[in-house]
């Protein structure tokens, strides 16, 4: 299977560099794949995919009238992380969410980091996603992100960096609990053989975090999942989840806000309402205080969370730690707050509002990949090296006019991982992870996460939106 | 044996106070018996933490709130991997009392055969302790009946002492917690030479019926010094040597060397404090 | 369950009762036309049919600004962007509501609706109207029997089935109603209307076992309305929406806990007692009138009961003077 496999220049998860070994733990692997005929795997392809349209594992495509719903790609060869490995990953993530949860707290408090001199207060105040009405406030547990999807990628040495934080909501851990599904159905005798640490606990977790937020005490928590509605992209996810928890899926026009408590329309009357997990921006949260013109929220429901009444997960105003300037201050809050040196790296980041860094910045543009600050889903992005020099003149202009809004990284060669292509030839892909982070009594982090890959063949775009799939990932017991 | 502890403190002030100083003694301490693996210690209201070694080799945060607050919460995540520290199949007997006077030269010992604040050795205490001691010539089994005196003779009753109780009331009361059974298990080995330390740390409840004390709470109990073996952990409140079930964030003379949490602040309203301790099993 | 969920489980299955029975009619229409004089497209032989479905003006307009499907009755019932209430639109309003709460229903039943939806929408469903009008309306026709069958089948008997239930009986027993006031049009009914109002009921064979065969008005009334065992009777419809109704409240039958359970109680009673003497007394028509706001107020109060708000914050305001916005969903007849 693997014999015209091309490792190139790049770091491979597989395969040992300058070598046509396989790492040891991904030896079982090899040999599984070594015994399958073309024919074998092509088969096994063909039920994964129909499994997933059966289950409605299906994402919707914008813009298309009869809402058309498509399969998330799917690749059956899964990526393997040794326990050792994957422990230092758990580590550097559990010490930047609760260095994220202290910032949130400080700068919605007495601002500490900002009047130490840390972090500029320009770069927090003017974050557009920093939300003034949250000062003062005290968020149940104190904690502001319950729920995080960080991005990790490992570069040319193999060594893990953070892309970004995804503190506000984060998606796609159903495809996780899917795609695991599908591998051990697909390769049961495998996925016993390599021993690998389970992740169907997940929405039990979940839950559980929700739960513990619950202002009401004495009594089973009325949770929800509150969703924009069926036209969403991850509107399957949400239907996934509350269905895997037990709990009501909700939209904005099933929840009243009165007298600052939050109750859901049911047959039976007013139900009064605890935790809402919320897959709703801040922005369509409240139509009253942040967008009149917004139907998805609920008119109220900021005066009830801010008497305490009802809790939001994540909290409102989180976005401001996952802002792509503030990212650049995260080694500098992990040692401020926590006295320790980051575990997990940051990509090395030039910020344009930096006097410097704009000047290296536009000197370098075609070296660099330029990020707008507050977007995500690989929109509002320059890559250089494949830039046209008229789009490097625009984002020049764009960087001149507001530096604060961008920022520059230079671009790493993402890890590749064989995966399955076009004809069923084995090639590599660029690939990163999203592990997904809960803090609620405790951090606890599902073992791996999503490992999406760009299917395209040199691209290091991994977005499903922009022709991304995806991998199970295996985090083994040793 | 992998263990992962969450330890939580919460002050509430009744009024505001404010120059709250204060310094954590949380980070688990390391050598060959145990490794850490991650160890997060925050604080809220945030604060800028700072962290150094003190003399005992334990690791201190610091931190300094100036600002007028009604609520301080410290919370620390550890998860360590511990090894048993002495061979159960060969406890460390052959260490004779003649040759203690040995250890009044070493550096390591020496701190720990005087009188420290909460430990003074007085004729009645080193009476008791030679009643104890019997006719034994073996320090380890000196202090192994030390230990079982303690545990035999003394009740355990939170709320009859304080934090500041002293020693020597506790070996005169013989009721108390696990700091006082280390106290005064320090003192009696101290008044018969023997070096003694105070532990302080959690364990790990392994019996079935959860019957041991102190598990749901920072724990503190003794090492005293063997040549030859070096420190071994002794626990009167449990009548135990300490195995890998332990986990040791520092050591010092008594608990003012090694008070998970201490500090001062400005303010006259009363402050209620809540502590509480998880110590869970993970997967190696 | 969520008043939102129960509110589209009720419209997904009334739609699609609506569209069934408008596709028969279309389709018995359209056969009686052939045996009429003046070919099939004799509009005075569809004239009733917009007069049953309270479409005429609808259609007037329609011809009149160009509508493509406007140039004859059958096109426009059943495919018509202009007749909110056309097949085609029935079930593109009912799919909208399935998808809503695709969770709480099969599978299979999502597939189902989803592909007709799809055919109605198609090139090919007017190509077949051409071709063979019949064999597009036994396909709608077929197509609700199926997921009648299906919905009984493929999922639990909750509440949600039961609000199924609801908007099911509550339509047919309306659109019985309705064609049986298509006789009024008529100043003496003949036989074959009355038989082709019969067939329209799906209720030809089961009327000739019942009546052995004897056509005439008072029979055929008789029957639509009040026979016990017909499953598209007014009376039959009724009883089975008072049973849905208490099921959902838990209250026992006979007694009610809202104004849905009193007025279907009461329709109910009138019904088991009432003969063909009160409906002479009244007229025909105005019975029928008097039936269908009946069901309109079930309904109407169905929606307040379990759907608008509960009645424990009907009064609330809140303190900065705003009351809590609304937003509810098609509120028909």
């Amino acid at each position: 299977m693997f014999e015209n496999y091309q490792k190139d220049h790049f770091f491979d998860e597989m395969f040992v560099s300058g070598d046509h070994d396989v790492f040891d733990f991904y030896q079982p692997l090899r040999e599984r794949f070594d015994r399958l005929s073309e024919a074998e795997l092509s088969e096994k392809r063909r039920r994964v995919d129909h499994g997933f349209l059966e289950q409605g594992v299906t994402f919707t495509v914008y813009g298309d009238e009869q809402g058309t719903e498509r399969i998330f790609p799917f690749d059956l060869i899964p990526r393997v992380i040794p326990d050792a490995e994957w422990r230092l990953v758990e580590q550097g993530l559990t010490q930047r969410i609760i260095a994220l949860n202290l910032f949130l707290h400080d700068v919605y408090h007495e601002g500490r980091i900002i009047k130490d001199g840390i972090i500029p207060e320009d770069v927090v105040k003017t974050a557009a996603h920093y939300r003034p009405e949250m000062l003062g406030v005290q968020v149940p547990r104190d904690i502001y992100i319950h729920i995080c999807g960080s991005d990790l990628i490992r570069d040319g040495e193999g060594r893990y960096l953070v892309l970004e934080d995804n503190g506000r909501c984060p998606s796609g851990v159903s495809y996780l609990l899917e795609n695991r599904e599908a591998m051990k159905r697909a390769f049961p005798g495998l996925y016993r053989k390599c021993g690998v640490r389970p992740v169907d606990q997940y929405p039990e977790l979940l839950l559980k975090t929700l739960q513990h937020l619950s202002p009401r005490t004495g009594q089973t928590p009325v949770c929800v999942l509150l969703t924009p509605g069926v036209y969403n992209s991850a509107y399957f996810e949400h239907t996934f989840l509350a269905r895997k928890m037990g709990i009501e899926i909700v939209e904005g026009r099933d929840l009243i806000a009165t007298d600052g408590y939050v109750y859901m329309r049911t047959t039976k009357g007013l139900v009064q309402v605890d935790v809402i997990y919320r897959r709703l921006d801040d922005d369509f949260l409240d139509p009253a205080v942040f967008r009149p013109d917004s139907m998805l929220g609920v008119p109220g429901i900021m005066e009830a969370y801010l008497r305490g009444n009802v809790a939001l997960a994540n909290a409102v105003g989180t976005g401001v730690a996952d802002d792509k300037v503030t990212y650049a201050y995260v080694p500098d809050m992990i040692r401020y707050y926590l006295a320790q040196d980051p575990i997990l790296d940051n990509v090395p980041t030039y910020l344009a509002w930096k006097a410097d860094d704009q000047k290296y910045i536009l000197e370098n543009l075609e070296r660099l990949v330029v990020k707008a600050a507050n977007e995500s889903g690989g929109y509002g992005m320059l890559m250089g090296p494949s830039s046209t020099a008229a789009e490097r003149a625009e984002f020049a202009d764009r960087i001149r006019h507001t530096p604060r809004n961008y920022i520059a990284q230079p671009v790493v060669p993402l890890s590749r991982h064989p995966t399955i292509c076009d004809d069923m030839a084995i090639e590599g892909r660029h690939v990163d992870l999203r592990p997904f982070i809960l803090y609620g009594e405790d951090v606890e982090i599902i073992p791996g996460g999503l490992t999406r890959v760009a299917l395209k063949k040199g691209s290091l775009v991994v977005n499903s939106s922009q022709g991304g799939g995806s991998k199970d990932t295996w985090v083994l017991y040793r | 044996m992998r263990l992962r502890v969450h330890h939580r403190t919460d002050y509430h002030y009744t009024t505001p106070v404010t120059d709250s100083v204060n310094e954590l003694r949380l980070y688990p301490a390391s050598g060959r018996w145990q490794s850490c693996e991650s160890a997060f210690i925050t604080v809220l209201p945030a604060v800028r933490l700072r962290r150094y070694e003190d003399l005992n080799c334990n690791v201190v945060h610091h931190f300094e709130l100036a600002r007028p607050h009604q609520r301080l919460t410290i919370e620390s995540r550890i998860t360590v991997t511990t090894r048993e520290k002495v061979d159960f199949e060969k406890l460390p007997y052959g260490f004779h009392h003649r040759d203690l006077p040995r250890c009044q030269r070493l550096e390591e010992c020496f701190p720990f055969l005087q009188d420290s604040h909460y430990v003074t050795r007085t004729p009645d205490i080193w009476r008791q302790a030679l009643d104890i001691q019997g006719g034994s010539t073996d320090v380890f089994q000196t202090s192994y009946a030390i230990m079982e005196h303690i545990f035999g003779g003394y009740t355990y009753r939170s709320g009859a002492t304080t934090v500041g109780t002293h020693a020597s009331e506790v070996i005169e009361r013989r009721t108390g917690v696990c700091q006082d059974f280390a106290h005064a298990m320090v003192a009696l080995c101290r008044a018969i030479g023997i070096p003694a330390r105070y532990v302080s740390g959690y364990f790990f409840d392994a019996t079935r019926d959860h019957r041991l004390r102190g598990s749901e709470a920072s724990h503190a109990w003794v090492e005293i010094y063997i040549d030859g073996s070096g420190w071994i952990g002794l626990d009167p409140t449990n009548n135990k040597v300490v195995d890998a079930t332990y986990i040791v964030i520092a050591t010092g003379r008594d608990y003012r060397d090694v008070a998970p949490v201490i500090g001062t602040y400005y303010g006259t309203g009363r402050s209620s404090l809540s502590v509480t301790v998880q110590v869970q099993r993970l997967a190696e | 369950m969520l008043s939102r969920v129960a509110d589209s489980l009720y419209w997904l299955s009334r739609y699609l009762e609506r569209a069934e029975n408008l596709a028969r009619l279309v389709d018995v229409n359209r056969h009686d036309a052939l045996d009429s004089t003046g070919g099939e497209d004799n509009e005075a032989v569809w004239r009733p049919l917009l007069y049953a479905t309270c479409t005429e003006t609808a259609f007037t307009e329609a011809r009149l600004e160009g509508d493509p499907h406007a140039t004859e009755v059958g096109a426009f019932i059943m495919f018509s962007h202009r007749n909110p209430d056309s097949v085609r639109q029935c079930i593109a309003t009912a799919r909208e509501n399935a998808r809503m709460v695709r969770d709480q229903i099969s599978e299979e039943m999502w597939l189902e609706l989803n592909s007709i939806h799809l055919f109605m929408q198609s090139a090919d469903a007017e190509d077949l109207w051409r071709r063979q009008p019949e064999a597009l309306c036994r396909e709608v026709i077929k197509f609700s029997l199926l997921f009648q069958g299906l919905s009984d089948a493929t999922i639990v008997h909750d509440e949600g089935w039961q609000f199924v239930q609801l908007g099911k009986f509550i339509e047919r027993a309306d659109k019985t109603s309705r064609i049986l006031d298509i006789l009024t049009y008529f100043t003496e009914p003949e036989r074959t209307e009355l038989a082709s109002v019969l067939r329209s009921c799906s209720g030809f064979s089961a009327f000739r076992a019942e009546f052995r065969g004897d056509i005439t008005l008072p029979n055929v009334m008789a029957f639509l309305l009040f026979s016990q065992s017909f499953p598209r009777s007014v009376r039959f419809c009724v009883r089975r929406l008072d049973g849905v109704l208490h099921a959902i409240s838990g209250v026992p039958i006979g007694t009610f806990s809202n104004e849905a359970e009193r007025l279907t109680g009461g329709m109910l009673a009138q019904l088991n007692f009432s003969s063909l003497d009160s409906v002479w007394q009244s007229g025909l028509h105005d019975y029928i009138d008097g039936l269908q706001q009946r069901l309109n107020d079930i309904g109407q109060r169905v929606f307040e009961t379990y759907v608008l708000l509960p009645s424990e914050i009907r009064n609330v305001n809140r303190a900065d003077g705003h009351r809590p916005q609304l937003q509810a969903q098609q509120q028909q007849q």
